[in-house]
């Protein structure tokens, strides 16, 4: 894991930032919580995972490696690994 | 989850696909005609998706040397590389391919996934930081995964966002390795190789390309993307497959970097299989040298490719963004997808079905793929069959 030299974004509300970088992956969001299952609640596709997670990196200005998201399963869960990186 | 109940999504998967009159995954081929045409179901069948681009599977010259091959050398080598399984023309077919790469290294895998696999976890260590396409191969991922270094994905066909994840890995990105294909087998888009290598430029690192898709196809020798983009230089290493243009089976790994000869002792999946047959190695020289030499192989799939994606671009289909003998039809519905597939099946044209999560979007994919032996007559008839597809499900210009 590795957060870049540029990466300044305080965590006040990452879980916060990550639902709504999350609903703008969907024409008609639905419900989203801190604890939804980013897959199994929302069926997305592996794909579409994987676009989602770039659009977080970008919106942190760091990157995350795969093995970092390996028990990421909810909101929560990534906003913890997003936060542990900006603080690194 | 026990170890049995894990399959159960799979079985459910599965189960849904077996609901269909045919399950997309288990076509037959009950007889090969030729280069472009089969038996599937009792019909003869326009192969139009297959990854056979220059069309030599059923080349003589080819199947000569691989009779020959076979009476002389028997059926197979029984053994790896390291043991009993290096034969003279095991070597003089990587030392045919690093001379028709202009490289001074060259390395034969038993298959394109094994060269991916054995390249990548030779190459990386735990640690190492490896970039990644986003819609790269699942060989690529695997021997990323496998080699245990820190895996980052970019955005498919993004420089931009390559160069963001090399300035946010800031001292790490200038022994970070880059990995992309050439001609992406899904869609049939090509990556911006060019800019790639300006990126790398700017951080340094190592790039690697997979050719599995693009050799053969592209640049004035089909030496690949990366010939046609004049970017070899820039290249560190490149992997690719003879299942594709060169009609055969089995993989390569070519480099100017010395470290390539030490794969042979580091890389597991080169020492633990066993080495390709020798008719494979026969048929796979044969076909490199008509590869290079026979420049209207080239020419041919290129005209059939512009046809096919002409056509298919007039009935408003929702094609990939770039001309090339793969053409990659995207569609919303999954189940719609899986009924135009039917249809063209039961027209005499197969095509490939590519569902999620294989396809990129999330959306459903019919692949189309084009190849030198067909004819203009045999592509207009795939045209026909799509033509009727659009009217029987309106879509593409015959949408409501």
């Amino acid at each position: 894991m590795t957060s870049g030299p540029d990466s300044k974004m305080e965590c006040g509300d990452t879980a916060g930032e990550l639902m709504e970088l999350l609903r703008k992956t969907f024409d008609d969001p639905p419900q989203i919580n801190p604890e939804t299952n980013i897959v199994a609640d929302l069926g997305l596709e592996s794909i579409q995972v994987i676009e989602y997670l770039c659009e977080v990196e970008d919106h942190f200005d760091l990157v995350i490696d795969e093995e970092a998201l390996a028990d990421v399963q909810t909101i929560t869960d990534l906003a913890d690994v997003v936060e542990k990186l900006i603080h690194r | 989850m026990s170890l049995k109940s894990r399959f159960d999504d799979v079985s459910r998967k599965r189960d849904a696909l077996s609901e269909v009159p045919v399950n997309p995954t288990d076509v037959v081929i009950e007889r090969v005609l030729s280069a472009t045409e089969a038996l599937i179901g009792g019909r003869r069948t326009i192969m139009a998706g297959t990854n056979n681009y220059l069309g030599l599977t059923f080349d003589p010259d080819c199947i000569a040397a691989g009779r020959e091959a076979l009476s002389e050398a028997g059926t197979g080598t029984t053994g790896s590389r390291m043991a009993n399984g290096t034969y003279r023309e095991h070597l003089e077919l990587e030392r045919e391919l690093a001379v028709f790469f202009g490289t001074t290294h060259a390395m034969v895998f038993s298959t394109g996934y094994a060269a991916n696999l054995g390249a990548l976890a030779a190459l990386l260590k735990p640690g190492d930081a490896v970039l990644i396409d986003s819609e790269a191969h699942a060989s690529l991922y695997d021997g990323c995964r496998l080699s245990g270094a820190d895996l980052f994905r970019f955005k498919h066909n993004d420089p931009a966002s390559l160069s963001n994840r090399l300035r946010r890995l800031g001292d790490r990105a200038s022994e970070a390795l880059i990995v992309v294909e050439g001609l992406y087998s899904v869609r049939g888009d090509s990556a911006p190789l060019v800019e790639y290598a300006q990126v790398k430029e700017k951080y340094g690192g190592y790039l690697l390309v997979d050719e599995a898709h693009s050799l053969g196809i592209y640049g004035d020798h089909g030496r690949g993307l990366a010939e046609h983009l004049g970017v070899e230089p820039s290249v560190d290493f490149i992997v690719g497959t003879f299942s594709k243009s060169l009609g055969s089976i089995g993989g390569f790994c070519v480099s100017r970097h010395d470290e390539l000869t030490l794969f042979r002792y580091s890389s597991r999946p080169y020492i633990f299989t066993a080495s390709p047959c020798p008719s494979v190695i026969a048929t796979t020289r044969v076909a490199l040298r008509k590869l290079e030499d026979q420049s209207e192989l080239r020419d041919k799939v290129w005209a059939n490719a512009k046809q096919l994606y002409t056509a298919l671009e007039n009935l408003q289909l929702d094609l990939g963004p770039h001309l090339s003998p793969v053409i990659g039809i995207a569609f919303e519905d999954r189940v719609l997808s899986l009924a135009c597939w039917q249809a063209l099946l039961e027209a005499g044209v197969y095509t490939n079905l590519i569902l999620p999560p294989a396809a990129p979007d999330g959306r459903s994919l019919i692949r189309c793929s084009v190849t030198a032996a067909h004819t203009p007559r045999q592509i207009d008839l795939i045209i026909d069959a799509f033509m009727a597809v659009c009217r029987q499900f309106g879509i593409g210009r015959d949408a409501a």
